[in-house]
């Protein structure tokens, strides 16, 4: 709607240049330039208003303690523990494996919710189609963290919250990319398995599948890329990894091993950056 | 998977021999679909995960929803200090994805390699730095910041920040490496310096990208932003913390509802301005 209206806008726009002559146009110019400062003075006025009540109004300044106590604070981080070395190292296969099985589950549990979310393939429009699109708005809109609370409430402390909520949490991206990717298919092969007598599986497996697997796997691999950051982060709230490993270092005051934890992080992410960069070359 | 590695071969050999499974390629390929097994199989091992349990999660899960959470206790919901919480919280992720947003733009321009500063200096600067805010979780920028400059939404809003840096920049450095690099060679031959270069060259090029990048970062944001309350950030998560700890279920229900109602809402909103940009891009 917006579009075509803008489209004979701007026709209209190019019919009045060429008859009117230069005044309206420059007249219109003029308009456009006080409409754009009134949307950036607006947006100037937002922000400020946004800075005031969040920073300088919130903010307990004496607590910071001026330049001084900043950089005091940021310098108790830089000197780093060094002894936490060897103590990293499980916790960090422990969060590479959680990262794993969470994407893992999360591809299994994509699945049916791709299937229900996709509008050509969804056995139901008016039931399963909405029901799986609730899924992936959920899945995505409720915060890793919150899942891992949830889930630890469920089945306890240890790997195992961590990674469901982890898949729970990758289920919306991946299933909406794949969704889309289904709706985006060339319907001729489906037609073809059709009129042969294929049934509904076999559609899928051999009419389908083939044709967004690139797709997925991709999106599989990023969300993994993803995954690791999140898996270092559940053990904040009480599902193992870097995150405990973090958590306790904090709670200890213990800064420099902060740091530490911080740069574990940063090389694993580092590795799996290298990791995805050639396994999505090899898929697509 | 199988078709494609039977085309290749095919279209690549001069002498046409077919194989369904040419050697170098399906060795290297079930190799490492093995390792991945194995890794897996090991690392269910090593985690000491009860399958079982894994199974019953979401019963359980959907059991305690059900029992603990139910009648959410939306009297908390509607009450005014909990209302302008949420009205912070907006604050805070629109704050925060402006200030992120605003500092990605050079470092993405550092970061991309075809019109960057210096390609071993400033590259590799932009580079790392983008990734460094990326890679650490805003959740740990919200403790580290909490640390440093003490509770309340100031740190929420760095957190904010450095968390939409790490992401707007890896989209800007992605959009900039795509431009046609034709009027950045015309500037430079006609003597630009760099930062003339960036402006009339690079900019007008990304513009509308950016700015769709832009709101979907603030769209993002909104959504850390939930949280970054519960490590002491500011904002509605820190009801929710002070919910969760206090094991006041029917509340956390309601303040999720809420979060999930809210970040629907402003999932609809910047898809509807996407669109809109989208549009005028088109026209």
């Amino acid at each position: 709607m917006a579009m075509t209206d803008r489209m004979a806008s701007e026709n209209s726009d190019r019919g009045i240049l060429s008859s009117a002559g230069a005044s309206t146009y420059f007249e219109r110019r003029r308009s456009a330039r006080i409409r754009s400062a009134l949307i950036w003075s607006a947006a100037a006025l937002l922000l400020f208003w946004c800075l005031h009540v969040t920073v300088i109004a919130d903010t307990d300044w004496e607590r910071i303690g001026g330049r001084f106590g900043v950089l005091g604070s940021i310098g108790r981080f830089l000197l780093l523990d060094l002894s936490l070395l060897p103590h990293l190292i499980i916790p960090a296969i422990e969060t590479m494996m959680m990262a794993t099985l969470g994407t893992l589950l999360g591809c299994v549990l994509a699945l049916p919710v791709a299937w229900f979310g996709a509008r050509n393939v969804t056995p139901s429009l008016y039931f399963f189609y909405p029901v799986g699109r609730f899924l992936m708005v959920l899945s995505r809109s409720v915060h890793e963290i919150i899942w891992a609370i949830l889930f630890v409430g469920a089945v306890g402390l240890g790997a195992l919250p961590g990674i469901l909520a982890v898949a729970v949490r990758s289920v919306g991206f991946i299933s909406k990319i794949t969704a889309e990717a289904i709706e985006n298919i060339d319907p001729k092969p489906v037609e073809a398995i059709r009129s042969v007598g294929g049934n509904q599986f076999q559609v899928m497996y051999f009419g389908i599948l083939p044709q967004i697997m690139p797709v997925v796997l991709g999106t599989i691999i990023f969300e993994w890329d993803i995954n690791i950051r999140r898996a270092a982060v559940m053990g904040l709230v009480g599902a193992g990894g870097l995150g405990l490993v973090f958590f306790r270092q904090m709670a200890m005051f213990n800064y420099g091993g902060v740091t530490m934890v911080l740069l574990a992080i940063l090389m694993l992410i580092i590795i799996g950056e290298i990791v995805s960069h050639f396994a999505r070359k090899a898929v697509t | 998977m199988t078709s494609q590695n039977t085309s290749m071969p095919a279209s690549q050999n001069a002498a046409p021999q077919w194989s369904r499974f040419p050697f170098p390629e399906t060795l290297i390929r079930y190799s490492v679909l093995l390792g991945v097994l194995v890794f897996l199989a090991w690392s269910v091992h090593f985690l000491n995960l009860d399958l079982q349990r894994l199974l019953g999660a979401f019963p359980r899960l959907g059991a305690i929803l059900a029992d603990r959470y139910f009648p959410p206790e939306l009297s908390f919901v509607l009450d005014h200090r909990f209302l302008n919480s949420v009205l912070n919280t907006i604050q805070m992720s629109i704050l925060g994805g402006a200030m992120g947003v605003l500092l990605a733009i050079p470092l993405a321009w550092f970061a991309s390699y075809n019109v960057t500063l210096h390609r071993w200096l400033v590259y590799p600067f932009g580079r790392l730095s983008i990734m460094g805010c990326r890679a650490i979780h805003e959740t740990i920028w919200t403790i580290l910041f909490v640390t440093i400059i003490g509770f309340g939404m100031f740190a929420g809003v760095l957190a904010l920040t450095m968390f939409c840096i790490g992401f707007a920049g890896k989209l800007f450095s992605d959009e900039i490496e795509a431009i046609d690099m034709k009027p950045v060679e015309a500037l430079r031959s006609t003597g630009a310096g760099p930062l003339q270069v960036f402006v009339y060259g690079v900019l007008p090029q990304v513009k509308i990208a950016f700015v769709g990048i832009s709101i979907y970062t603030w769209d993002v944001a909104f959504r850390a932003a939930t949280v970054v309350g519960f490590f002491g950030g500011g904002g509605m998560g820190w009801y929710l913390q002070r919910a969760t700890y206090e094991l006041q279920s029917t509340r956390v229900a309601a303040i999720l509802l809420t979060i999930i109602a809210l970040v629907s809402i402003s999932e609809v909103v910047s898809g509807w301005l996407r669109q809109r940009l989208a549009g005028e891009r088109l026209a």
